[in-house]
């Protein structure tokens, strides 16, 4: 199988014979021509695969005619930020992201700073399709430097979003794990801005990443070392890009990833009302910090793309997943890791509580996760069976199966980036999450070619 | 439907117009199998200063690293540096971006082999069978290089061609020189390289960063601006290089362009005249040659017109020195390619060695008129051309080793498909400018299809 993944709003693939440079040049010249010759702003993480990404894109951005700012190595967070800022046609952020070392992609982002929903995606696809490039340009030469001050701008507008006195007040000593990505140098400035010393880990930009970089607990054991040998308040672990973030409390007891977003939402609806918006798969901790402050959950489909565009819709307070991306609104128009660690020290502050105590005030929730192997074919046949299965039962379809019982939840949906079926149950009981995992789970098995648990 | 004549694929590369023919997408799998006919190392990349500079040098390097080779990128230089640096630094290959004299919408990039010298027609075969058969080895993500940026192939240029000059005797004249850089890839290093042997340098058109004041081929008609400076300031002599400088045309002290046929003829008379030995030169190139070779009892072998075609002789018949009618110099001990700041050395050496102005020097060989003219003409209309030729000149003396040359005592004229545009070329050179003129139009005639 080609492990190359073109859709919701990025290119995705293995560096290599999937994702190669003719590929990219090709989506360059479809967003150059998609911004119908806009100024384009190009950032980067430091894979060094991404230096050959670069080129291609830059290459195919100024054939189009584009104005080019290069921004060199740069958090997505704040690409998005900057193009929104300046006015420009948007953003082309490239990483690999939480994918591990053999992946990379561009992520595409439009002039309102937010990666392209569905159909502006869709309408770079079909000119990407048609290679209905733009001809007959005279290239223009590349910017290769940040317009002076925007680095400032961005940071006063994360401030601005944020308690910054109560903040400085505690004088926190936080530990974060850059894991060799684009946001150490952000960051130093951002944390003293808000009074707080900053404990470095991998801050060093570089290609071989000290472990995968996505944020979980398996991937946070150097920094759960780390914070137990020093006196910090907390612990935050970013991915190469920043848009993501998983903590560990100053004990050193690693945070799931599921926990950034409730724990993000303790802060925001303290301060501003209004509903939060997430996917189905996400866990429902944050509902019941939602209820605390009598506000709403909503629920989309899987993707970041996907969960902005609704909470821009609803004019949401705070989007996020269960993945450890979330974001601020109006102040983000992409899921922001530096924001969200902020958020997570204003609460701390505020509630003048630790990680720890914010953790014991949510429910106990018990999450069960895995995959069912099948064919493509397989997949809507298995997708139709539980649905039948579950008719009865509070659910949505939009995305899957997605099944609500009060003391539980079940989303089986198609992966966006494998043949595989997701199944994740979440129940306030051990075991009945597992009786729900396994009818699922052996249900699924009984037409699929295979399975696998995870 | 109209075809597109402005890709031009063959041994002087990959040729066409920026935003028509010659798109991003095909500049990186050229690049890409380059690097995969190199098999990997370290590949040299330099550019001149058309607008789509980075356009082009960018899908390039994109290419070459998707293929596990390290780009090593040198900026804005002359194409003879990339030449040169390929050969100094031991590298798998090297590219330039550069459509020489061609307008500024158009661009290429040109291969050179790890001697440094452009592809032989046989390598570039292999590298075209490799881009047709597109499975291009691609390296992992963890494989991929980081390109070098290395500042100094300028200096090393510079020194190497300085070397082979007698400085003192240059700096003593302390020539007054007006240069025209076309804003081209030497805006930069040809002034500096000029003050190095003494020179005083009154410049023209050496913003890297503006447009090409003028066509870039560096024939008289262009020149205008060049000759008045040449009057105005006093200069000694005038240099006008090509946008990526391996090509050099002469403008006398009184403001005459010499035409750049004369540039090579007064280099090999140089070179002859301390080290007699043989001489090779393009089938196009002034007969002017044949007689400075015959004041010093030299041959003089005649190629096929290309640069590599010219080196390919001169390696074969040992000549020191050799190049192209049209302001190529070549000196294959210093840099197997056309360069202009070996052109320009040697230039200033003979005027320094012999004590008089470039209008005397050049008052020592014989004069001709030369007439170029270009014919549009698709390349599956070249070969019938030739064969007419070759019939309505029976009875004359013929060269065919490019095209059709037909000979008599005191003219000739050539005939042949041009290798960077779809277009047939027609020189004629005879003791007058009407009678050459003569003689393109009479084959211009006969070859245009009746009715």
């Amino acid at each position: 199988m080609r492990e190359l993944k073109i859709g919701s709003s990025s290119v995705r693939g293995v560096v290599g014979d999937d994702l190669t440079p003719e590929l990219i040049v090709d989506f360059a010249c479809a967003f150059g021509t998609w911004v119908e010759g806009g100024a384009v702003l190009v950032g980067l993480d430091p894979r060094r695969s991404s230096t050959m990404l670069r080129a291609a894109t830059l290459s195919g951005l100024v054939s189009q005619g584009c104005e080019v700012i290069d921004f060199g190595l740069c958090p997505t967070p704040f690409l998005s930020f900057a193009a929104r800022e300046l006015g420009t046609g948007g953003a082309i952020s490239i990483t690999g992201s939480h994918n591990d070392g053999r992946w990379n992609a561009l992520k595409f982002i439009g002039p309102d700073g937010a990666l392209l929903n569905e159909v502006k995606s869709e309408e770079l696809l079909d000119i990407y399709h048609a290679s209905a490039f733009l001809r007959g340009i005279e290239p223009r030469p590349v910017t290769e430097s940040c317009p002076d001050g925007i680095v400032r701008r961005y940071l006063e507008h994360l401030l601005s979003a944020l308690d910054v006195e109560a903040i400085r007040s505690c004088a926190f000593n936080v530990a974060v794990d850059f894991c060799n990505g684009a946001c150490a140098p952000l960051a130093s400035l951002f944390l003293e801005q808000l009074g707080c010393t900053l404990l470095p880990l991998n801050d060093r930009p570089c290609s071989e990443f000290a472990h995968p970089p996505t944020p979980s607990v398996d991937n946070m054991r150097q920094l759960v070392r780390f914070v137990r040998r020093c006196d910090v308040d907390l612990g935050a672990a970013l991915n190469v890009d920043g848009d993501r973030v998983a903590f560990v409390t100053g004990s050193g007891d690693p945070l799931s990833e599921e926990l950034t977003l409730p724990l993000a939402a303790v802060c925001r609806l303290a301060r501003r009302p209004g509903s939060i918006v997430t996917n189905f798969s996400t866990s429902r901790r944050v509902d019941a910090i939602a209820e605390e402050y009598g506000e709403r959950v909503i629920r989309t489909a899987v993707g970041e793309g996907r969960v902005m565009e609704r909470g821009i819709e609803e004019a949401a307070v705070l989007a996020g997943e269960g993945s450890g991306g979330v974001a601020a609104l109006p102040t983000s128009m992409t899921f922001d890791g530096l924001l969200t660690l902020a958020m997570v020290l204003e609460a701390m502050a505020r509630e003048r509580c630790t990680p720890a105590e914010m953790v014991s005030r949510l429910p106990e929730l018990f999450i069960r996760k895995g995959t069912l192997r099948c064919s493509t074919d397989q997949v809507y046949r298995l997708l139709e069976t539980y649905r039948e299965e579950f008719a009865s039962a509070n659910t949505d379809f939009s995305d899957g199966v997605r099944v609500e019982w009060d003391d539980a939840f079940l989303h089986v949906r198609a992966s966006n980036t494998e043949p595989l079926l997701r199944v994740i149950v979440e129940a306030s009981d051990k075991e009945r999450a597992e009786t729900i995992f396994s009818d699922v789970m052996s249900k699924g098995r009984g037409i699929a070619a295979g399975s696998g648990e995870g | 439907m109209r075809k597109p004549l402005s890709l031009k694929i063959g041994v002087s590369g990959v040729r066409g117009v920026v935003g028509d023919t010659l798109t991003p997408q095909l500049i990186t799998s050229f690049a890409a199998a380059f690097g995969t006919y190199c098999g990997g190392g370290r590949i040299v990349i330099g550019t001149d200063t058309r607008p789509s500079r980075e356009m082009v040098t960018q899908a390039a390097v994109a290419g070459l690293l998707s293929v596990g080779c390290v780009p090593v990128e040198l900026g804005v230089v002359p194409v003879p540096t990339v030449q040169l640096h390929t050969r100094t630094l031991g590298a798998a290959g090297g590219i330039c971006v550069t459509a020489s004299h061609n307008p500024r919408e158009w661009n290429a990039l040109k291969f050179f082999a790890r001697d440094g010298v452009v592809l032989r027609p046989n390598q570039f075969e292999e590298l075209i069978d490799i881009y047709h058969q597109a499975d291009y080895p691609r390296v992992s993500a963890h494989e991929i290089a980081v390109p070098e940026i290395d500042d100094n192939a300028i200096g090393i240029h510079r020194d190497v061609v300085l070397r082979m000059l007698n400085v003192d005797l240059v700096r003593k004249r302390r020539f007054k020189v007006a240069l025209d850089c076309c804003n081209g890839a030497a805006s930069a290093s040809a002034p500096e390289f000029l003050r190095a042997l003494g020179c005083e340098v009154v410049e023209l058109s050496t913003d890297p960063d503006a447009p090409f004041p003028r066509d870039p081929e560096p024939v008289p008609e262009h020149l205008g601006d060049l000759r008045r400076l040449v009057r105005e300031s006093g200069a000694d002599l005038g240099f006008a290089v090509d946008a990526d400088a391996d090509r050099l045309a002469l403008v006398s002290e009184r403001g005459d362009a010499l035409g750049e046929d004369c540039t090579v003829a007064l280099a090999i008379r140089h070179v002859l005249s301390q080290r007699p030995g043989p001489v090779a030169v393009n089938v196009s190139t002034s007969r002017m040659v044949d007689d400075v070779a015959a004041e010093f009892g030299c041959d003089v072998y005649r190629s096929m017109v290309g640069e590599v075609n010219v080196i390919e002789m001169m390696l074969a018949c040992g000549a020191e020195i050799g190049g192209e009618g049209t302001g190529g110099v070549i000196v294959p001990t210093i840099n197997s390619c056309r360069d202009s700041f070996v052109a320009m050395g040697l230039v200033l050496e003979s005027l320094a060695m012999e004590g008089v102005t470039l209008s005397e020097l050049r008052g020592r060989m014989p004069s001709y008129a030369m007439v170029k003219e270009k014919v549009p003409c698709h390349a599956r209309d070249i070969a019938p051309a030739m064969r007419l030729l070759k019939h309505l000149y029976r009875d004359e003396e013929l060269v065919t080793v490019d095209g059709v040359k037909v000979c008599w005592a005191d003219r000739w004229v050539h005939v042949r498909g041009s290798n960077t545009e779809p277009v047939m070329r027609v020189v004629a050179e005879a003791p007058t400018t009407a009678q050459a003129r003569e003689m393109v139009r009479g084959v211009i005639e006969y070859l245009r299809p009746s009715g």
